[in-house]
């Protein structure tokens, strides 16, 4: 284990050269056309890897939140195109904590709430009725982990989705976000264990999509500085030029700016309450792929706007992950109201002590 | 031909032409449709009044219209529905102007007048792998052979090849002269034996770029525009007057007589944005930046139009342009939620070109130090492969 980032390195040494070995250009874009990669899934879950920070008694894999949002932004920095997050620190999370049996397969979850869904309970049966939409790899999943609250105890139901009508669906990156539609559905429900409730997820999803966000904008950074310096143009690499160098600039700073906001986020929901930092650092790393995605494909030119060239995994994933779980305005807004909650006194403890201050 | 009135010209177009309306929603330059059709169509309408390209003689499809004539026609036809001519664009905006400045009076005769009908469609065969922002590097060769040319090489970044009938190519006819001085510009038809277009994949999906493969295509003596050896100017001219615009007439939102407001903050308004104060600020401020961007380009063209040759303000207009481009799309893609994530939702083919917009037709970074340079005066950027033979230079110098 590192002192700075508290992450077992064997971790990140491992799912970096697993990432390696299965994710490059060709799978990815493969991956997209077909709209799934099961080879690549089966590599994965043959280690482990999807139900680190699940205890081995429910079935996961152990391991803290940190060693999973680890896999996480690896999962980013290699545009790995599987439902990683949705099924270990969410949907498992989910099912783990509400005493479902975690399934060998891939887990999805309802990024977008259940307010259009109807729910109705019968001793530990829940009927399901509604359309979901933008439903991360419905088409692949095992298991829907559905969270709902009933007379104000949050539940889960753990969804078959051949229960289901699955349309598929795609989101800029060409990565499946399906339609879901519930018609009567039956499953097994399940109270939540305390903490574990619609709200908490909501923060949870942002904070998997930091993590994811970080790995990708680090990537795009150092692919952008290792084309222009190959590039010659003018007689020299395009990276000796200034106005060059400052889209390299602009690149690996955000991708610094991401990566340690989503960390710091990461280490403080591994210690406790983190709604704060989590808010931050989904507003950051939103902003810091607006900017990171601008200065590296204009640093690649024409090049990195095609098909061959895989700046693109990278910068469509960014465009579609920063909307996922909160854009800009509904976490600046979150944000705004909780620094006005505090007063102006309070202001200066709320940015030093962030969600400690708040509970 | 005598200046018409704005109510006589509006007259005419009327006769030929349908009004926008506020619900008229045209395609992005670029990343339109795959439909000739209507281009065509529109073209071949306004071809016998020179409508399209006013300032062209009148036998080649314009109408000898002065260049304060030209701008108020440009100005009306914004009222009308006028296409994405996106197909068409290098014809009528870069080439055409190229010819009329640089091609011989035949050439002119028979090239000019099927641009300005729609009937044949022109590509640029300029950049090259190893010849993008450094354009001048270019390696295409072309050996002289009696009346004819044999052409050998390599371009990339070929948009509407597809399409084209004929295209313009900058090749290299004297390596060792220096990089500017040793290129010779020649027009053939793409369907020449030894000519290969291979479509280019784009992340938008987009597959109007092509790569094409030329291996002793042999042209003709008389194709070639401007003497052995002025290529660059004959490149220069046309670059000018893509930085312009001057193809960009049609597409776009334009102004449906009476209504104040534009297109995307219509659709804005059905997204139910415009309702808060943050968002209405950035919409304002793009709306802002918009006018002056169009007034811009408009004052770029008007000057080129007073000058016969664009000039640097062309490159200003781009800048701006493109940044307006690229926060209106921004803007559209935040505003769906999470809907906007989709490859349904709002703004998703802005959001996949906007990247483009400030590299196509030469990057920011090069209209900058166009604007420094030819504008402000300043230094150019060391440049040390300038009088050295292009067969030495392009090994990389410095």
């Amino acid at each position: 284990m590192t002192e700075a980032t508290g992450v077992d390195q064997l971790i990140t040494e491992t799912a970096d050269r697993l990432f390696t070995q299965i994710c490059d250009h060709e799978a990815v874009q493969n991956a997209e056309a077909v709209g799934a990669a099961p080879e690549i899934w089966s590599a994965f879950a043959e280690t482990g890897f999807p139900w680190i920070s699940i205890d081995e008694d429910l079935g996961g894999s152990g391991g803290t939140l940190l060693d999973a949002l680890e896999v996480l932004r690896l999962v980013g920095y290699h545009a790995a195109p599987i439902p990683a997050a949705e099924t270990g620190v969410l949907g498992g999370w989910l099912l783990a904590n509400s005493g479902h049996e975690i399934p060998a397969g891939p887990i999805t979850v309802l990024p977008n709430g259940t307010s259009n869904i109807e729910a109705s309970l019968s001793g530990d049966q829940m009927t399901l009725t509604g359309t979901c939409v933008r439903v991360p790899w419905a088409r692949i999943a095992e298991r829907i982990a559905v969270l709902v609250e009933v007379d104000g105890q949050s539940m889960v139901a753990s969804v078959d989705p051949t229960d289901c009508v699955i349309q598929p669906m795609s989101n800029m990156a060409g990565e499946p976000r399906d339609t879901v539609c519930f018609e009567g559905t039956k499953a097994p429900a399940a109270p939540c264990v305390a903490g574990v409730n619609p709200e908490a997820f909501r923060f949870r999803g942002a904070l998997s999509r930091a993590a994811l966000m970080a790995g990708a904008i680090e990537k795009m950074s150092q692919l952008t500085v290792t084309y222009t310096n190959d590039r010659i143009q003018f007689g020299r690499p395009v990276a000796r030029f200034q106005a060059v160098q400052q889209h390299l600039v602009w690149g690996a700073q955000e991708a610094a700016i991401a990566r340690m906001a989503a960390e710091t986020a990461g280490r403080e929901a591994n210690r406790g309450s983190a709604f704060f930092e989590i808010a931050a650092a989904k507003l950051i790393t939103n902003q810091a792929a607006a900017r990171a995605t601008k200065a590296c494909h204009q640093a690649h030119g024409a090049m990195g706007m095609t098909q061959e060239y895989p700046l693109h995994h990278y910068s469509r994933r960014l465009w579609s992950w920063r909307k996922e779980y909160g854009g800009d305005a509904e976490w600046s807004k979150w944000l705004g109201n909780a620094a006005i909650s505090q007063g102006a006194d309070g202001l200066y403890a709320l940015v030093t002590g962030g969600s400690s201050v708040l509970s | 031909m005598s200046d018409l009135t704005e109510e006589q010209i509006r007259s005419e177009l009327d006769s030929i032409l349908e009004r926008r309306s506020a619900a008229t929603r045209l395609t992005t330059m670029g990343a339109g449709s795959d439909d000739l059709d209507d281009g065509r169509g529109y073209l071949a309408t306004t071809v016998e009044g020179g409508w399209h390209v006013p300032t062209w003689p009148t036998q080649h499809g314009g109408r000898g219209a002065s260049p304060s004539q030209n701008a108020l026609i440009g100005r009306l036809l914004r009222e009308f529905v006028v296409p994405d001519l996106y197909p068409f664009a290098i014809g009528l905006g870069m080439v055409g102007p190229a010819l009329l400045a640089h091609g011989t009076e035949s050439q002119q005769d028979e090239w000019l007048r099927p641009i300005a009908s729609g009937a044949s469609i022109w590509c640029q065969m300029f950049s090259e792998p190893e010849a993008g922002s450094d354009l001048a590097n270019v390696a295409l060769k072309a050996d002289q052979d009696g009346e004819e040319w044999v052409l050998s090489g390599q371009k990339t970044w070929t948009s509407r090849a597809m399409w084209a009938d004929w295209a313009i190519c900058l090749a290299r006819t004297d390596p060792d002269q220096p990089k500017h001085k040793g290129l010779t510009m020649f027009s053939l038809p793409i369907d020449t034996p030894g000519v290969e277009v291979r479509p280019l994949t784009q992340m938008n999906r987009d597959a109007h770029f092509s790569e094409v493969f030329v291996s002793d295509a042999r042209v003709l003596d008389s194709w070639r525009i401007g003497e052995r050896g002025e290529g660059w100017r004959v490149a220069m001219t046309v670059l000018a007057h893509e930085r312009a615009g001057g193809g960009s007439r049609g597409g776009g939102d334009g102004n449906a007589r009476g209504v104040r407001v534009p297109g995307w903050i219509s659709d804005l308004q059905t997204l139910g944005v415009a309702e808060g104060q943050v968002w209405r600020d950035e919409v304002s401020e793009i709306y802002a930046h918009d006018s002056v961007s169009r007034w811009t380009s408009q004052r770029a063209a008007d000057e080129a139009r007073a000058t016969g040759v664009p000039g640097p303000a062309g490159s200003g207009a781009k800048l701006r342009t493109v940044r307006s481009y690229k926060d209106r799309a921004y803007l559209a893609n935040r505003s769906g939620g999470s809907y906007g994530m989709l490859i349904e939702g709002p703004g998703y083919i802005e959001t996949m070109t906007a990247p483009s917009m400030s590299i196509r037709g030469g990057t920011d970074e090069i209209q900058r130090n166009i604007l420094g340079e030819r504008v402000l005066g300043l230094p150019g950027e060391p440049r040390l492969d300038r009088d050295a033979p292009w067969r030495e230079s392009r090994r990389g110098l410095l």
